[in-house]
């Protein structure tokens, strides 16, 4: 593909092809739905026939009026709910028209040259290659040898534990788009996610059971490499990164613990910041700092909604970020 | 830096040996993640009552996690109770910084191991206790 009128040309042939698509994929809008336009023999009397086709394709795309069903947000033409809305259909029959003109283009190009011509997931790891020079680094991390004995069960706690993390951080983010973090929608929310949601039980049973999870891991992680003496130089800062996402487990535990704001949350909450707030010196500073306040009121729960959902992950990435690069710098302790 | 392996021992590959060995240990809890979201379908984790300020519930307790802490401060004195803990975090933050001669034989991996074991079941008796007063 050379000159510039074949590019323009194919170009063209791409958004013939992608018109269509919109064409074969649209169906009429239900009656009723969307503004009134003129008719096309209204239209017609004023000689504006042309624009007859096009206006009816806009009005079939405008969005519903308020104060109609949420569900005609993605299934703007009324259509039965389920997956296949415009968005998805617009997904997947592009990538599918994406796909045929690549097809075309490539076929073209080998007629052109006789070439024969290498396997697509081959070319991109070559164009990669040229720009980025990155197989030898990566062949040099995929290629390092395992000796047997770091395969014993007690050396997968840790990525256990990681393996929770990475749960909670999926679930947690699909239970933050319908948890609403203040005290009056807080419960409400949660019972919606229950009843409403589609297996909002199940990622909320998830998130609740990975959390009890990766403390278990996390502690269990912590005993081993404690009895092996593997925070011994040259590794005790792996140990302390280690003890602070120990740390920022328990955090979190202690966060999202309030959220449901339920009478065993709240009052849980009020105990544990009672006791923050026994500690001399900065008791009283801690205490004020948690509670934001003397009470625990809704400023309470959006501090540690913020805590929960963005400080402690932040901290949890960064010291996870330390410590698997001091794992893999320094490698697994060979046992005596 | 890591130490350098062994040509006599047994190794394999880093990718796709040892990581397709990872990845089935990760599918195993997966699958049992997903078991434990279908009982969530049927038994969801559930709300208490609603929260109320003015109401204090009898039974307060925190996390199954906290409770060895909780009960200790059940038998320690409000200021101890709260600094103990904060303590034992300082000496266990800083362990290596403790015990930082070579371990010359396993005898001593032993040692840890039987007082991290004493250590373990005191934690949780304590966890039961603040569990059941």
């Amino acid at each position: 593909m050379k000159s510039l009128h074949t590019r323009i040309i194919l170009l063209g042939a791409v958004l013939v092809i992608l018109a269509a698509i919109l064409g074969i994929t649209s169906r009429p809008a239900i009656a009723g739905n969307g503004p009134s336009i003129q008719s096309p023999t209204e239209l017609a009397d004023q000689g504006l026939e042309s624009i007859v086709l096009f206006s009816q394709l806009q009005a079939q795309t405008l969005p519903p009026p308020a104060n109609q069903d949420p569900c005609l947000h993605c299934h703007i033409r009324g259509e039965e709910t389920g997956l296949w809305t415009p968005l998805t259909r617009w997904i997947v029959f592009g990538t599918a028209g994406l796909v045929f003109v690549f097809g075309l283009v490539r076929t073209t190009s080998a007629l052109k040259t006789r070439r024969s011509w290498k396997p697509i997931p081959k070319r991109f790891s070559a164009w990669l290659e040229e720009r980025y020079e990155y197989q030898e680094p990566l062949a040099k991390v995929l290629e390092k040898p395992v000796p047997d004995w770091q395969r014993r069960w007690w050396y997968c706690l840790g990525g256990l534990t990681f393996f929770f993390f990475f749960v909670q951080g999926v679930t947690g983010i699909m239970l933050a788009f319908y948890y609403k973090p203040t005290p009056e929608a807080a419960y409400a929310s949660i019972q919606f996610i229950e009843s409403q949601v589609y297996f909002g039980r199940a990622i909320r049973m998830m998130h609740h059971w990975s959390a009890n999870g990766m403390v278990v891991m996390c502690f269990a992680h912590m005993l081993r490499v404690f009895i092996m003496g593997a925070y011994k130089k040259p590794r005790e800062l792996n140990w302390v990164s280690g003890v602070t996402l120990f740390i920022m487990t328990l955090a979190f535990g202690f966060t999202g613990y309030l959220l449901p704001w339920d009478q065993r949350a709240f009052w849980a909450t009020t105990v544990g910041s009672e006791i923050a707030g026994g500690i001399p010196v900065i008791g009283n500073l801690a205490l004020i700092f948690l509670r934001v306040g003397w009470d625990i009121s809704s400023l309470t729960l959006s501090r540690f909604y913020a805590l929960h959902v963005l400080i402690i992950p932040l901290i949890t990435v960064a010291m996870m970020l330390a410590h698997f690069i001091m794992v893999r710098r320094q490698g697994i302790m060979k046992p005596l | 830096m890591a130490e350098k392996p062994n040509p006599e021992e047994k190794t394999v590959p880093f990718f796709p040996d040892h990581l397709a060995y990872e990845a089935k240990v990760a599918l195993w809890f997966g699958i049992g993640l997903i078991i434990i979201g279908v009982i969530g379908l049927f038994s969801p984790v559930g709300l208490g009552a609603p929260a109320d300020p003015m109401v204090t519930p009898e039974h307060t307790k925190p996390e199954w996690y906290f409770l060895a802490l909780f009960q200790l401060l059940k038998w320690l004195p409000k200021t101890m109770g709260a600094v103990a803990p904060v303590i034992l975090v300082l000496i266990i933050l800083v362990w290596p910084f403790l015990d930082f001669k070579a371990d010359k034989s396993r005898k001593i991996v032993r040692v840890r191991g039987i007082v991290t074991a004493i250590l373990v079941v005191i934690t949780i008796v304590l966890t039961i206790l603040g569990e059941v007063t």
